[in-house]
């Protein structure tokens, strides 16, 4: 008899190939950190999930060319941006006038006004600003990162990171912003 | 900005999305996802775009991208009577795991596992593979699962305690050797197989549904089952191109709502001929303002010769079904400012047989007609 398996492993062998197994353990690595960006891109826990999955499901459809790429997480990032965005020119067409609440803030009292400001403040931000911003402040990506996640130039980047940071620092959410 | 200010960005991002919980990561959502992208890129291949109007329905051929037919297992045994696999009480509602043909009459047999009598899941006989499913408030806190497994596996034992004995059950002359069960949502499932032959595990691999899913069936890894596409409806909105396809298998019925290149998803479950009929919308995305629509996908019953969409202006339109891979399915758009009062199942003789209000603008809901 063989010996017993854990849970992740215990498909039976037919089942599953190398790159099925591959691409599992992949997905279940990086699972939590692509919902966290797609929830900072969007501001919206529901659609950071669904974003999160539509950007798995397309690298699991170019599996071979993901798991082959220099930097699968820069593959992976790209398609979660382009999934953001497609996401938000659908939603401003199917909100409009107005964007529902989407604020989905957790934790202790005390933090919850906080983020809830910040997420506020980023929600003023157009997506491609909220976008360079969470990627370099969250994900400490440089330029050339970025500009290869937003598919633009690096001195785009930089010209839409220096803008948001414009808007960002009139917010009242940081210390040194003006109060309104 | 300043040093500080830099660091308090960071800081507050940090924790921002660090208070953001990921659930567990749905694979097996994700694995039926990338293949319905498959689908969808082999069908866009091959369907063609179809006629005007506000409510069209399309005359193309559909594209059916069936999957091959699985092999006949050698099991031997008498199978049980009428497909039931199992059947008792949650929460005092009666239920019945039972394998049948979900077919419409007269067309090819179409086996399914299914849960009271609709909400089908198409798999094949394929043992090693358990599916889970979740009704929400209809049956709260109870999960049903059947597991498919070798001959040479007589049952499985849930949480350590409850013996469930494996069963032969057939439908369109395939035979299933399954063990079904309904268990408390309460506690984590474990399910144990004594004895496993080599290449088997003793604690068996489970996904548990999530509310996201009800009413879907959650498989383990993707299991081997009936798979179709079709183009249900086609047509143009103010000049724009807008389509609704299917993609049904395993994962539930799966609509692709696409507007002038952009594309909404959502996986519905999957009605038989005698069950409810599963009412789902989604907007299409236009991008210009004032363009918008609801999609609207039903599959219904197999007496059903038209649906007659009311709309909110007073206007009717007639929608014809189309039948992907045995199924009857009726497709059509609300464009804005519109909304869809009420739908109205028509025979062949234009007798009304069914009408609801209890329509959805986003989601889906069951109709008994």
């Amino acid at each position: 008899m063989s010996e017993p398996r854990d849970e992740l492993a215990a498909a039976p062998d037919f089942i599953g190939s190398d790159d099925g197994e591959d691409f599992s353990a992949f997905a279940v690595s990086r699972w939590p950190g692509l919902v966290r960006l797609a929830f900072g891109l969007t501001g919206d826990r529901w659609l950071a999930e669904d974003i999160a999955q539509t950007a798995l499901a397309r690298a699991y459809v170019a599996w071979r060319r993901v798991s082959g790429a220099d930097d699968p997480d820069a593959y992976l990032r790209r398609i979660l941006v382009n999934a953001s965005n497609r996401r938000f020119r659908r939603r401003r067409v199917a909100e409009q006038p107005g964007d529902p609440p989407e604020v989905a803030v957790e934790g202790p009292a005390d933090l919850v006004g906080e983020r809830a400001a910040l997420l506020a403040a980023l929600r003023q931000l157009p997506p491609r600003q909220r976008a360079v911003i969470v990627l370099r402040y969250w994900g400490d990506l440089t330029d050339a990162q970025i500009a290869a996640a937003l598919g633009c130039s690096p001195g785009t980047v930089r010209s839409q990171i220096s803008r948001a940071l414009a808007t960002l620092r009139a917010s009242p959410v940081f210390a040194g912003g003006d109060e309104p | 900005m300043t040093a500080a200010e830099d660091m308090e960005l960071r800081w507050r991002l940090d924790d921002l999305l660090a208070a953001v919980q990921p659930p567990v990561v749905p694979l097996e959502q994700i694995m039926r996802r990338g293949n319905g992208i498959r689908l969808r890129r082999a069908g866009a291949a091959a369907v063609g775009v179809g006629l005007a109007g506000i409510i069209a329905v399309t005359t193309l051929a559909l594209h059916a991208g069936r999957s091959a037919a699985a092999p006949a297992t050698a099991l031997s045994g008498p199978a049980v009577p009428g497909g039931v696999i199992a059947s008792g009480t949650a929460d005092r509602h009666a239920w019945r795991l039972a394998v049948q043909d979900i077919a419409d009459p007269g067309y090819r047999c179409l086996p399914a596992i299914t849960l009271n009598g609709t909400d089908a899941n198409p798999v094949y006989p394929d043992p090693g593979y358990a599916s889970t499913v979740t009704l929400g408030a209809v049956v709260s806190g109870t999960g049903f699962a059947f597991i498919q497994l070798p001959a040479s596996i007589s049952g499985i034992t849930i949480n350590g305690r409850r013996y469930v004995p494996a069963v032969i059950a057939a439908a369109c002359g395939y035979r299933y050797h399954v063990a079904g069960f309904a268990y408390s949502l309460a506690q984590a499932l474990r399910v144990t197989v004594a004895n496993p032959p080599p290449g088997w595990a003793v604690v068996f691999p489970i996904v548990q549904p999530s509310p996201q899913t009800d009413g879907l069936w959650i498989n383990t890894y993707a299991v081997r089952g009936e798979a179709a596409s079709g183009l249900l409806a086609s047509g143009y909105l103010s000049g724009q191109e807008w389509s609704i396809q299917v993609e049904f298998g395993t994962g539930g019925d799966c609509y692709a709502f696409n507007g002038n290149g952009y594309q909404m998803g959502s996986c519905v479950p999957v009605s038989t001929p005698d069950g409810p009929e599963t009412i789902a919308a989604l907007p299409l995305g236009f991008p210009d303002p004032g363009t918008g629509a609801v999609g609207y996908a039903v599959p219904v019953s197999p007496g059903t010769a038209q649906l007659a969409a009311i709309l909110s202006n007073g206007s009717s339109e007639l929608a014809t079904p189309r039948v992907v891979d045995g199924r009857k399915y009726v497709a059509f758009i609300v464009p804005d400012p519109l909304r869809l009062s009420r739908l109205t199942w028509l025979d062949a003789a234009g007798r009304v047989m069914a009408s609801t209000t209890a329509l959805p603008q986003y989601g889906y809901v069951q109709f008994q007609p």
